[in-house]
């Protein structure tokens, strides 16, 4: 178990700096500086410009250099926003980001898995086509138009949730529901179909038969056999929620991290697109890590099979 | 073998010769067409894809305005007009912006009326007592004066003004919303509301035909649609088929990388190759990007077919034969994988349109006067209180064509791959 743990993890970090490689030579690839602007700079502050940040290097040097930074944790400064280093944009934004991200994520958690376990115990009863019905309209409705939605009927018709900021504890109600949508009736749906597969099971029949009480059935042998994919799905969903806010934080105009991505995209600044690319990537792996250990604890079978080669 | 009797045997009678008969051996295809057409849900899907098609190519045929045609007198209009009859035979509709447009007494748009300035001497001219008639009860409700000035508005209409009085909207406390005075005749009452003829949909910020917008959104969201979905296709099932019938180090080679490609959130990467594919081309550009990031998927699940279908006979024979490797894998291992590759495109194209959606809702779409159903959403945004109809209309494209593609997705999986059924 340990030993896949490590073995894991170094595959993880390996990746991170593979990632972290393709993006640097990507930025670097791109025609256009960072200072390259409508009006012509003057080749002198222009020398004193790629000077100051380092550009006028060989590459290969700012590769190293920045590699260098990125092991001790300084992503360098951001070439657009004056005075700010990409590691305070980062610090600044992602806590708003993250509180949204938990908030859904919760969400998710405590209202689709029990919908999907609703829906699969009462399969073709009325409760179970809204339940469906509510699930496929939040797949196929994007989140900005959910966004949208909320803050046109909630914020402008009946004025209970401001339009945006998060000043109030209510404006959180709109970005988290918008932002969980569609997770949430995707994990309604993958509960639902798991938990039916499950039903079918011999071991359901089985524990049955032995006269167990029909509640300890469901939560003993069907609900926890039935929660295995979903764990699969919510790791790496985490993460995609919070790539997923981009949208959501340009509509509720919260100072999440998103909305720096999506600046520094069209101010070219180099720096930053590289540096929340990685924080978002080595995030990503690490949830799913996350999710690959929790899921050897949950289930023998894994641990075995992985254990063994 | 003389000792059996001949008696024992006699000829089968015409009924038992029937019976005998089997149904026709169907093929493949023709299996899953009729399992297809068995599920009504996949069904429905199909023809609403068919549908949408047609909206998008045909559609702009038979409307008159062309998607980029602005005309400003008749920005903001709403699909549902409101109908004022203000003075004998003459009938206007309120714009969203407080605006009047002249129109027929069944609601044809005729012309947007100019606004007249109000200045301080008009509003305290004592004369001009079909003003006044308005004002007053305004005046009682509210004291202050900027307040009631900036509530009533005029418009030229002919020789005369229309005066408009909308205190009501602001003020809860008034019974009435809009009030209307024309040659000292005053009206508060809606003649009747009818369908907007000229603009379906409604126009945007801008007078364009949302309607004509939403079909040429269509061309663009299902160009990209498509289009990403095959370079998907082509990309995702040579990478997959080499990678699975190479096996050994170069299938561990190529699977390692699509492990690194499948470890970064995939909008993440397609922002950076919309960023790094620089054409000046958004079409070209949205749909690279979408299609060289989403091949990873179809990868892998090419390459679990090929794994499956490269131990049987029929490839062992081939090879055998002298066929060389790439018309193996072309001509035997591919056309016995396309279930589910078909499979995974019919789900590929609804989020591909997601996606592009997406971009050009982030603004990284395509580029104007072009419009995708992402960036009509987009545009809808700034207006979503006093307009909603112009986001309601793309988004509800969006979801209707992202169901049909999942039902048709669903039944094709029954239909096409039992082994997938679900319960």
């Amino acid at each position: 178990m340990g030993k896949y743990f490590l073995r894991r993890s170094a595959a993880a970090v390996l990746t991170i700096l593979l990632i972290a490689t393709i993006t640097f030579f990507m930025m670097h690839s791109i025609p256009g500086g960072p200072f390259t602007r409508e009006r012509p700079v003057p080749d002198s502050i222009m020398e004193r410009l790629n000077e100051k940040y380092h550009l006028d290097d060989p590459i290969f040097i700012q590769y190293l250099d920045y590699m260098k930074g990125l092991v001790t944790g300084d992503l360098g400064p951001s070439f657009s926003i004056i005075g700010k280093d990409v590691i305070e944009l980062i610090g600044g934004g992602f806590p708003t980001s993250a509180k949204i991200g938990l908030m859904a994520t919760i969400l998710i958690i405590i209202v689709g898995i029990p919908f999907g376990i609703i829906s699969a115990l009462k399969q073709n009863k009325p409760i179970d086509y809204i339940v469906m019905f509510m699930a496929t309209l939040g797949v196929t409705v994007p989140s900005f138009v959910i966004a949208t939605l909320i803050i046109y009927v909630f914020a402008g018709l009946l004025g209970w949730i401001p339009t945006f900021g998060l000043e109030n504890p209510l404006g959180y109600i709109g970005p988290v529901i918008a932002l969980s949508g569609y997770s949430l009736s995707f994990v309604t749906r993958l509960t639902r179909s798991s938990m039916l597969e499950v039903l079918r099971q011999d071991y359901i029949r089985t524990a049955r038969a032995n006269g167990i009480k029909e509640v300890v059935v469901m939560a003993k042998h069907a609900v926890r056999n039935a929660l295995i994919p979903v764990v699969t799905y919510v790791g790496p969903m985490v993460a995609a929620i919070l790539t997923g806010s981009f949208v959501i934080e340009r509509i509720f105009a919260l100072p999440g991290m998103g909305g720096y991505f999506v600046e520094s995209i069209t101010n070219r600044d180099y720096t930053t697109i590289m540096g929340i690319t990685v924080f978002y990537a080595a995030f990503y792996i690490i949830m799913i890590l996350l999710v690959d250990v929790a899921y050897a604890f949950i289930d023998p079978r894994i641990r075995f099979e992985k254990g063994a080669k | 073998m003389s000792d059996i009797d001949k008696n024992k045997f006699k000829f089968v009678t015409e009924k038992e010769k029937e019976f005998e008969e089997f149904r026709p051996s169907l093929t493949y295809w023709q299996d899953a067409w009729r399992r297809l057409k068995k599920n009504k849900m996949s069904m429905v899907g199909l023809v609403g894809i068919v549908l949408i098609i047609l909206f998008a190519i045909l559609g702009p045929y038979f409307t008159s305005m062309s998607y980029s045609d602005q005309i400003n007198d008749f920005k903001n209009l709403s699909p549902i007009l409101q109908i004022y009859e203000v003075g004998p035979d003459t009938y206007v509709t309120l714009t969203a912006d407080y605006s009047l447009i002249r129109v027929d007494k069944k609601g044809r748009l005729i012309e947007r009326l100019k606004e007249f300035e109000l200045n301080e001497s008009v509003i305290t001219d004592e004369s001009r007592t079909d003003f006044t008639k308005v004002l007053s009860p305004t005046e009682q409700k509210k004291k202050n004066d900027e307040a009631k000035k900036t509530l009533v508005k005029a418009y030229t209409y002919g020789e005369d003004l229309i005066y408009l009085d909308y205190s009501g909207v602001v003020n809860k406390d008034l019974d009435y919303k809009y009030v209307f005075t024309y040659k000292g005749v005053v009206t508060n009452e809606k003649y009747k509301t009818v369908w907007n003829k000229k603009y379906p949909f409604g126009s945007d910020n801008l007078g364009r035909d949302v309607l004509t917008r939403v079909m040429y959104g269509a061309r663009i969201s299902l160009i990209v649609a498509f289009a990403a979905s095959l370079v998907n296709f082509v990309i995702g099932v040579t990478y997959g088929a080499i990678s699975g019938y190479e096996g050994g180090r170069v299938d561990n080679i190529m699977m390692r990388i699509v492990d690194i490609i499948n470890s970064v959130p995939l909008v993440l990467i397609i922002i950076l190759m919309m960023v790094l594919i620089r054409t000046q081309n958004g079409l070209w550009r949205i749909i690279m990007a979408i299609g060289l990031v989403y091949w990873v998927g179809m990868a892998r699940l090419v390459r679990g077919q090929i794994l499956a279908l490269k131990e049987q006979e029929f490839v062992l024979a081939a090879t055998a034969l002298g066929v060389s490797r790439k018309n193996i894998i072309a001509r035997h291992l591919v056309p016995n994988a396309m279930g589910p590759i078909i499979i995974s495109m019919t789900m590929m194209i609804p989020s591909a349109v997601f996606t592009e959606a997406f971009m050009s809702f982030i603004g990284l779409g395509v580029s104007a006067p072009m419009a995708s159903w992402g960036t009509l959403a987009n545009n809808a945004l700034s207006g979503i209180l006093s307009s909603p109809y112009q986001l309601f209309f793309p988004a509800a494209a969006i979801a209707i064509t992202m169901l049909a593609f999942n039902f048709l997705g669903d039944g094709l999986r029954d239909a096409l791959d039992p082994r997938l059924r679900k319960g």
